[in-house]
């Protein structure tokens, strides 16, 4: 055989705090969360721009939910919730440099995600569009649109202020406007002042 | 309000209610109302794009419980049965003595495991080999190695799995593709096969843990699995 040794183990999966925690596979709470892992993956598809990243973002983010279960009082906020988590997996190894990030504004395409085929070239072409939106203006648009938050859920969760969250929300769309052929607005938005 | 403060309300928030002094310029301005049309169609689209986007005609790569769940319900259902009360009664001891036996932590740990690659049936059939890098990564987060060839491994993913993410692999071998998962977190007091839904397993204690091996049919997996725990080498205490 020939060989295919490790490099060295970073942390431990299980050291997040290690002590075991015994998820059954007729938990309420795990069929809770694994009804909600297509709605989970699909954001961090959004977020991550490929599909194996994703895929260890949520399944990270699902292991930080359960040991974290008790902090979700009631059942009804568990997509919000989930959705942060998972946001906040994805902002952590974007912030941590851990993954070479590639730049696929210049034109190169995401990983394991196909545009879906059909007739509607459209939104075909929409979907590339948003995927080349950097990710400040992409995040805050994806949490408002397929999250569901308002404006001060994104500002508070992206430690922004309103008026940023605000702008941010509409370059992404006039962004977007250019692809239909349709001018662009005005933007005199000033500096977004980072709370 | 400007032009411009009106179109950044709107551009960031298409489907807002406008507020009074936003709704007292759209009623004056024609071109800002026309610009708030675009941006609803726009951000219909928008939403239409992101709802049914990557994941449009790709499956999901694990099945929700619901879904499996679902699924094990629509089952065909055993005829009634025209048994008599004793033996009913003496069918119900002998059950619960089963239960009992069935639900010893090694059983339901298999069980678990074969459900779980049931949620994976995609992971049977993967005929592109992982590169080694992404192998590694995934082994090395459960602090563990393998030592095998690099162009085995057809399916490589970090799995939730009883409250722990672990590695869960397909590796081809002289018996066909065989699941590996490392289970760090499950202790086995002994070497544990079994037969379940088509499948031949087994778990093997581990220095930190136990390692499962699966696969399908019912053929005997021993030596593969032998094989199999001889490559994998535990590098840290999880």
């Amino acid at each position: 055989m020939r060989g295919m040794r490790n490099s060295g183990p970073e942390t431990p999966v299980s050291s997040y705090d290690g002590s075991p925690v015994g998820a059954k596979a007729g938990d309420p709470i795990v069929t809770l969360f694994e009804s909600m892992r297509p709605d989970l993956l699909r954001f961090a598809l959004w977020l991550a721009r490929d599909r194996a990243i994703a895929e260890d973002i949520v399944q990270e983010a699902l292991l930080r939910a359960w040991r974290s279960r008790d902090a979700l009082k009631e059942q009804a906020a568990a997509r919000a919730w989930l959705l942060t988590i998972v946001r906040r997996e994805h902002a952590r190894l974007y912030e941590r440099k851990r993954l070479e990030l590639v730049a696929l504004d210049d034109g190169v395409e995401p990983e394991g995600m196909p545009s879906p085929p059909g007739p509607d070239s459209e939104l075909d072409s929409l979907r590339g569009a948003i995927l080349k939106l950097p990710l400040e203006y992409r995040e805050p648009l994806i949490m408002q649109v397929l999250g569901g938050f308002t404006t001060a859920e994104i500002a508070q969760e992206l430690n922004l202020t309103s008026t940023a969250v605000l702008t941010r929300l509409f370059r992404a769309r006039n962004k977007l406007r250019t692809m239909y052929g349709l001018a662009p607005a005005a933007d005199d938005a000033e500096s977004e002042g980072v709370a | 309000m400007t032009h411009n403060e009106a179109r950044l309300l709107i551009g960031a928030e298409p489907h807002a209610a406008p507020n009074l002094e936003l709704a007292e310029h759209l009623a004056t301005c024609a071109e800002c109302a026309q610009f708030q049309s675009e941006m609803i169609v726009l951000d219909g689209n928008i939403r239409r794009a992101l709802e049914h986007g990557p994941l449009t005609g790709t499956p999901t790569p694990v099945a929700s419980v619901t879904q499996i769940s679902n699924a094990r319900a629509a089952r065909p259902a055993k005829p009634p049965s025209v048994w008599s009360g004793w033996a009913l009664a003496a069918s119900v001891a002998v059950a619960s003595v089963l239960v009992m036996w069935a639900l010893r932590p090694g059983d339901t740990l298999a069980r678990e495991l074969v459900t779980h690659v049931e949620y994976e049936s995609d992971s049977w059939s993967s005929d592109r080999v992982v590169p080694p890098a992404t192998v590694n990564d995934i082994l090395a987060k459960a602090g563990v190695a393998l030592d095998m060839g690099s162009d085995k491994v057809m399916y490589a993913r970090r799995c939730f799995f009883r409250g722990h993410v672990v590695p869960h692999l397909v590796v081809t071998t002289s018996r066909g593709p065989v699941t590996v998962l490392v289970l760090p977190h499950e202790k086995v007091r002994e070497r544990m096969n079994f037969h379940e839904d088509g499948m031949t397993g087994v778990i093997t204690p581990a220095p930190h843990g136990s390692i499962a091996i699966l696969a399908l049919g019912s053929e005997s997996i021993d030596a593969v699995a032998q094989e199999v725990q001889q490559s994998v080498h535990w590098l840290s205490q999880p």
